[in-house]
Order: C-alpha cells, then sequence, then structure tokens
C-alpha cells in the first residue's frame, strides 16, 4: 500500500507544533512532507493524568435517540442510530467543559512537552459497540480528543472507571453515580438543559458547592436536625477542627495540582483554570471553618462567595463556570434556570432518601 | 463408564458417517446413560484442549524432562487415582460446559453445541490419570486423541477444530499456519474470581482478530501514519486474522439465546480490548465487524493504555493477544492469557525489534 501525501484529512485537533514527543526520524520527516495533517498528539498513561468519565448522553445531545430507546425498544433504537451515522450529535452538556479541558491540556503541552500530567477524558457509555462509529464521527466532526473508550453494551461502567484511576465521573444516569460515589469516586449527574451560557475558550472555570461537596455533610446535618443558630455556634466552636473531605475534594485536590504547574511557570494571573467556592454559608458566622479546612488540606481557591442563604443563580451567571457541582437540586435547578451547566451530587443528608431503608448500602462515611 | 470409545477418526463418506452414527447411537441409546450425548463435529463448535492446559501438570513435566520417559510413565501409573490439580484452560472448559447446559434447555435437539477434545502428545498409560481427572472434576470430554508424539494438527482438521489450545508454541503455530484458530496459554500470577455462570472472551483486535496489515504499519512508519492510513481506509473492512472463526462461532451461538429472547441473560459475552484510539481508528475496526455480519458485546478502545487494569474488572475466562508484553501485563494482575503467534508482533517486544531470530526449544 503507498502511503499518500494528506488527502482529504483535515487537521485535526489544536495546532501541535510545539510539541516535540518525536524522535528525530520522525522530525525529518515532518520537515520533508509539511503537508501532512498536524499530528495527534498521544493519550497519557492513566495514572499520570487526570481522567476525567463522561458518559455518551452528557457528551451529547441524545435526547431524541433516548426517547426512541424508551418507547420503541433497543433494536429500532441501533437501527436510527446506524441510519444516522454520518450526522453528528449536538453538543450535550458537558461539551463545552471537555473542550476547556483541552484547552488547558494545549496549555500544559506548551509548558511542559514532556509531562504526561494532563487531562485525559474517556467515553464510558453504556451504549452498544454499533452505536460507537457515530459517536466518532461526532467526535471527529467537533475535533474533540476522545481516544479512550468503554462501550459496555448493557453492563455497568464502575469496574472500568477504577481501572482508569477516574477523577470525575459524569453521567446522566443517577444510578450509576451514586455507584461510583459509594466506591470513592468523584461523580456528579449532569442533566440537558435548554439554556446553556457562552462560557470561555481559554480559562476552565470550575464551581463548587461547599457542604456535602467539598466538605462532608456533617455540618449540613447539624444544620437540618438543629436550625441556624445551632449551626452557627457549632462551627464556631469547631472552627479550628478541620471538616471531612467530601466527594469532589479529589478532583479538586488534582485541579490544584494543574494550577501550581502553571504558577510554576509565573502564570499565576494567566492561568487557564480558575476555581470557585459558592456557598450558602454566611461569612463571619460560619466561612472560617470551610477556609481553614481548605488550607489544612493545602488546597488553593480562586474565588469564594458566601452568599448567607442568598440564591446563587446570579452569582453563577456572573461567574460562567463551565460546570458546577452542588449536591441539593433544588440549587442545581436554579442555576439551570439562567443557564449555567450545573450537575447534582447525590450525596449526604440534603438526599433525604439515602438515610432510610431504601439504600442499604452505607452512604454516610466519606468516599475515599 | 463404557469401555468403547466412539471412532476418533472422521470417515469420508457420508454414507459411511450415518451408519457409523446411527449403530453408535443405538449403543448409546442402550446404555441409559444420562450423560447427554456428543455432537457431531460439524454441527459443533469443537474446542481441542492439550493436556497440560487443562491440567496442571507442571510437577509431572519436571519429572519428564528431568529423569526421561519411563520414569514420567511410571510416576503417572503410581498417582493414576489422584486426580491431577486444574490448569489454565480449567475455568474456560467448565464456562462452555455451563453454556452447553443452556444451550440443551433451550434446544433439546440441537447438535450446535460446544464439544471439547483432549488433544494430547501423551503416552496413552497416562491416559488413565486423565480420565480419572476428568470424571473426578465432573467434565464431559468424551473425545481424546492421545497422539504419543506425533503432531495432532492432522486430527484437529479432521474434527473440524474451531480452536485449538496448548502449551506448547510450535504446535500452536503449525496451526495457525494450517488456518485453524490456536493460542498457546499461560496461567495467571495470581487467580481472579471468576463467572460461573456465563463464558467471558476477550480478544485483541489487531493481529487476532484482524490480520496484522495495519500493525506493520505502525511497526514500521509509526503511529501517525497509521492514523492517516486508517482514517483513509476506514470503509475497506481489514482482512479477517486468526481468531475471527472463533468470534463467528461464539456469536452463532450467542445468537440463540438472542432468539429466545435471553440477551440480557446471555450466558457468553465478548470483549474487543485494543490498544487503537476511538476517534483516529476506531472506526475502522467497527465498520469491519459490522461488514462480517459479527457482534461484539463490549468494546474498550485503550489508546495505548495498559490492558491489565481493565481485563482486571472484565474478568474473562481467557485472553486473547499476539503481543507477548500484553499477555506478560494481564498475567501479573491475574487474567488467564493466551498467545496467539500470529503476524509482525512477534518479531517485536515492547515495540523495540528483536534483533536474534526466537530460540527454539
Amino acid at each position: 500500500m503507498s502511503l499518500k501525501n494528506g488527502p482529504t484529512l483535515t487537521a485535526r485537533g489544536p495546532d501541535l507544533a510545539s510539541i516535540s514527543n518525536r524522535t528525530p526520524l520522525e522530525d525529518a520527516r515532518m520537515q520533508l512532507n509539511p503537508s501532512t495533517p498536524t499530528r495527534k498528539p498521544k493519550p497519557p498513561k492513566p495514572e499520570n493524568a487526570i481522567t476525567i468519565g463522561v458518559s455518551a448522553r452528557v457528551l451529547f445531545n441524545m435526547e431524541k435517540e433516548q426517547q426512541i430507546y424508551q418507547q420503541q425498544g433497543l433494536e429500532d433504537y441501533i437501527k436510527y442510530q446506524v441510519e444516522h451515522e454520518t450526522q453528528p450529535f449536538n453538543p450535550g452538556p458537558a461539551f463545552s467543559f471537555v473542550k476547556a479541558l483541552e484547552a488547558v491540556n494545549t496549555r500544559l503541552r506548551e509548558l511542559y512537552p514532556d509531562s504526561e500530567e494532563l487531562f485525559d477524558v474517556v467515553l464510558m457509555t453504556n451504549n452498544h459497540a454499533y452505536v460507537g462509529l457515530r459517536l466518532i464521527n461526532t467526535i471527529n466532526h467537533h475535533q474533540l480528543f476522545i481516544e479512550r473508550f468503554c462501550m459496555t453494551g448493557g453492563n455497568s461502567p464502575i469496574g472500568y472507571l477504577k481501572a482508569y484511576h477516574t477523577n470525575l465521573y459524569l453521567s446522566a444516569d443517577p444510578a450509576k453515580v451514586r455507584e461510583a460515589l459509594e466506591e470513592g469516586i468523584a461523580a456528579a449527574t449532569m442533566f440537558t438543559q435548554e439554556k446553556m451560557t457562552q462560557v470561555s475558550d481559554t480559562q476552565l472555570r470550575v464551581a463548587f458547592d461547599g457542604d456535602a461537596v467539598l466538605f462532608s455533610d456533617e455540618s449540613e446535618r447539624i444544620y437540618k436536625a438543629h436550625g441556624l443558630d445551632k449551626f452557627f455556634e457549632h462551627e464556631k466552636a469547631h472552627e479550628n477542627k478541620p471538616l471531612d473531605h467530601g466527594p469532589l475534594k479529589g478532583f479538586l485536590e488534582a485541579l490544584g495540582k494543574l494550577q501550581k504547574k502553571f504558577y510554576g511557570k509565573g502564570q499565576r494571573m494567566d492561568c487557564p483554570i480558575r476555581t470557585y467556592l459558592v456557598t450558602a454559608r454566611s461569612a463571619a458566622s460560619s466561612g472560617t471553618r470551610a477556609l481553614k479546612t481548605l488550607r489544612s488540606w493545602g488546597l488553593e481557591i480562586d474565588e469564594a462567595l458566601f452568599l448567607a442563604g442568598a440564591p446563587k443563580g446570579p452569582m453563577l451567571e456572573k461567574i460562567r463556570p463551565h460546570i458546577f457541582f452542588d449536591d441539593q437540586m433544588f440549587h442545581v435547578e436554579g442555576a439551570a434556570e439562567i443557564g449555567t451547566v450545573a450537575c447534582h451530587v447525590p450525596y449526604g443528608i440534603a438526599q433525604g432518601v439515602t438515610k432510610k431503608g431504601i439504600n442499604d448500602k452505607e452512604t454516610s462515611a466519606a468516599p475515599k | 463408564m463404557s469401555e468403547i470409545k466412539l471412532t476418533k477418526s472422521a470417515p469420508t463418506e457420508d454414507n459411511g458417517e450415518e451408519k457409523d452414527w446411527a449403530a453408535a447411537k443405538a449403543f448409546f441409546d442402550n446404555l441409559k446413560t444420562n450423560k447427554p450425548r456428543p455432537p457431531k463435529p460439524r454441527y459443533a463448535v469443537t474446542i481441542a484442549v492439550s493436556s497440560r492446559t487443562l491440567f496442571n501438570m507442571v510437577k509431572e513435566r519436571k519429572i519428564y524432562q528431568d529423569e526421561g520417559l519411563e520414569k514420567y510413565v511410571a510416576y503417572q501409573m503410581e498417582h493414576e487415582n489422584e486426580p491431577l490439580m486444574p490448569g489454565a484452560a480449567f475455568p474456560f472448559v467448565q464456562a462452555l460446559m455451563n453454556v452447553n447446559s443452556r444451550l440443551r434447555e433451550l434446544y433439546p435437539d440441537s447438535e450446535e453445541l460446544f464439544d471439547i477434545v483432549l488433544m494430547t502428545n501423551n503416552h496413552a498409560q497416562v491416559g488413565v490419570r486423565l480420565i480419572n481427572s476428568i470424571n473426578h472434576y465432573d467434565l464431559s470430554i468424551e473425545r481424546f486423541c492421545m497422539t504419543g508424539g506425533e503432531s495432532p494438527i492432522g486430527y484437529l482438521k479432521a474434527y473440524m477444530t474451531n480452536l485449538y489450545l496448548s502449551k506448547d508454541s510450535d504446535k500452536v503455530t503449525e496451526a495457525i499456519a494450517e488456518g485453524i484458530a490456536a493460542a498457546t496459554m499461560f496461567t495467571a500470577d495470581t487467580e481472579n474470581e471468576l463467572s460461573k455462570t456465563q463464558l467471558r472472551v476477550a480478544f485483541d483486535g489487531d493481529a487476532v482478530l484482524f490480520s496484522d496489515e495495519s500493525e506493520i504499519i505502525v511497526k514500521q512508519h509509526g503511529l501517525d501514519t497509521f492514523f492517516e492510513h486508517e482514517k483513509e481506509f476506514e470503509n475497506k473492512p481489514l482482512a479477517q486474522g486468526p481468531l475471527k472463526c472463533f468470534l463467528e462461532a461464539l456469536g452463532k451461538l450467542q445468537r440463540k439465546f438472542i432468539a429466545k429472547n435471553e440477551r440480557l441473560n446471555c450466558p457468553i459475552r465478548t470483549f474487543l480490548v485494543t490498544a487503537r484510539s476511538a476517534a483516529s481508528s476506531g472506526a475502522r475496526v467497527l465498520k469491519t465487524l459490522r461488514s462480517w455480519g459479527l457482534e461484539i458485546d463490549e468494546a474498550l478502545f485503550l489508546a495505548g493504555a495498559p490492558k491489565g487494569p481493565l481485563l482486571e474488572k472484565i474478568k474473562p475466562h481467557i485472553f486473547f493477544d499476539d503481543q507477548m508484553f500484553h499477555i506478560e501485563g494481564a498475567q501479573e494482575l491475574g487474567t488467564i492469557s493466551a498467545h496467539v503467534p500470529y503476524g509482525i508482533g512477534q518479531k517485536y517486544h515492547k515495540g523495540k525489534l528483536i534483533e536474534q531470530p526466537p530460540k527454539k526449544e
């Protein structure tokens, strides 16, 4: 077979002219054939990378197909997908998040060409292998860089999440998300939103709720059981005792690790990752404990917003995060109404059903 | 247990075969045994295993190598009543038998079942210990070929063998050259707990299910040329590899379950575990499988990540790969793996060309 010079291929992915992961021979070849398409970088090893597992339904908008599956069954669903194979899907809620991750990767590769500490996005889907083609076509159409797939054909993907050292799992299925949380993997349920506001192309912005997301739900329990005043007293009394960690602490840690790589090269002002704490706590009455806890963990957060009960929606509209994690559906829905991509972390006492009989598994233990 | 075994060689003439078969059937029916009758080779999915893969004969092998044939045979005869310990292919064979019982429930008269043949170089005297071991574990292996030193390849073809598993890589290479799906088995370092109700088979992609044409490009021209090539030829199906027919046979049996509405409860599950990247080179793979009319239950595109951790989660009864590097990685984490000595991957180890030719034992 002859190797033609870059035929009908369009340039794939970001321009990677500055990477030098190639052998001298390949470098030489590149100079001889300047018209060949830009090279795709190699995906990093799972143990070094920050692995984000996304499901097909959060990456792309598959509402119509999901309806066909629910109403007409598996065979019709597969047939529909195969027929529309060359038609790319529209972006879903996690799409802009994944694009932002890739932007960060590009910046990281510029500064540290040989490092494997990058974001790695894995597509973890229940879908049948035949649907894979449409997914691959869509990924290439939108120029995403997702090379790792797990098409589990109906099985639970939780085992594979662990094998990939997944740092964050996003799915549309709350049952899977709960399972992942129980196994100690940071996870959140994403919902399709009608409105998705424009977000930054160059800076990844991640917003976290405090209690039961970054921190454990111990304080939330006191508030729900004994009321606000008791809560304030308790927090003041235990100001210097760090809170227990919550399901998403590990992910914040991972973001912090990458942020430090930028600071190390003098790019603090221009850092393409920015983290926000958006909490209903009151600063003077209960904020100290939260900040001291973060400090004790050695974690930094770029912006901290103490709302003292005010609605989170308007704040989030100004922040424009690519993703916002909260444990209470009330806040998630409020954020979604104004177009922020919000996802639900089904952890802790705010879920209601987790403590009573329905779920036999133990959920109160802080994961990891 | 009857002392008469069915004839091992398949007669060429149909009439003769039918007569033989009818006579054997009559004999069997008269025996009133409750063990089910083995199926005809041409309808069955025949799996040939060697005695060393079915049972753990490491100790005995050592005696053979250190002290010679006579001592070996004497040892075996002394320990005739001691059943052998299970070997690498043992869980696989048990899973096959489980699928057979499910198939018999749904299709009591069908001959489309798994048929296991013991294909061994061993001396006939050792046969007694093998038979005792097989009965001890209640396996239904009724067909034996004890070739006493001769090559088993001719018998494999006569049995229309769909898969041959052995510890001897020379025999396996010979079988593949003759067009029979074959693999060299390795035991795992640790033991994962495997499913007792579902047969799980994991395949590598290139040079196992597919030919090694793409692998050649990677090794000789690098990954980027490979991606370009795969994109360009996306719609041209890959040529088939040595284990394609076995996947086909598994698919045939799977469809029997699906036809009876047992898709979710199917006791056979197939996995593709490939180092390919999904977006860059995955499309061609999926389209090739589709063009062959084959389905695979789970497809995992690893883009170069190590296969070991994922296989540990899958827990297959057997994992086929052409590169020893991946076999070793899988073994370390407890997966039973089988090496398919086919294609250009044999000349490389961990991506580097092996300088001297491999030493023959």
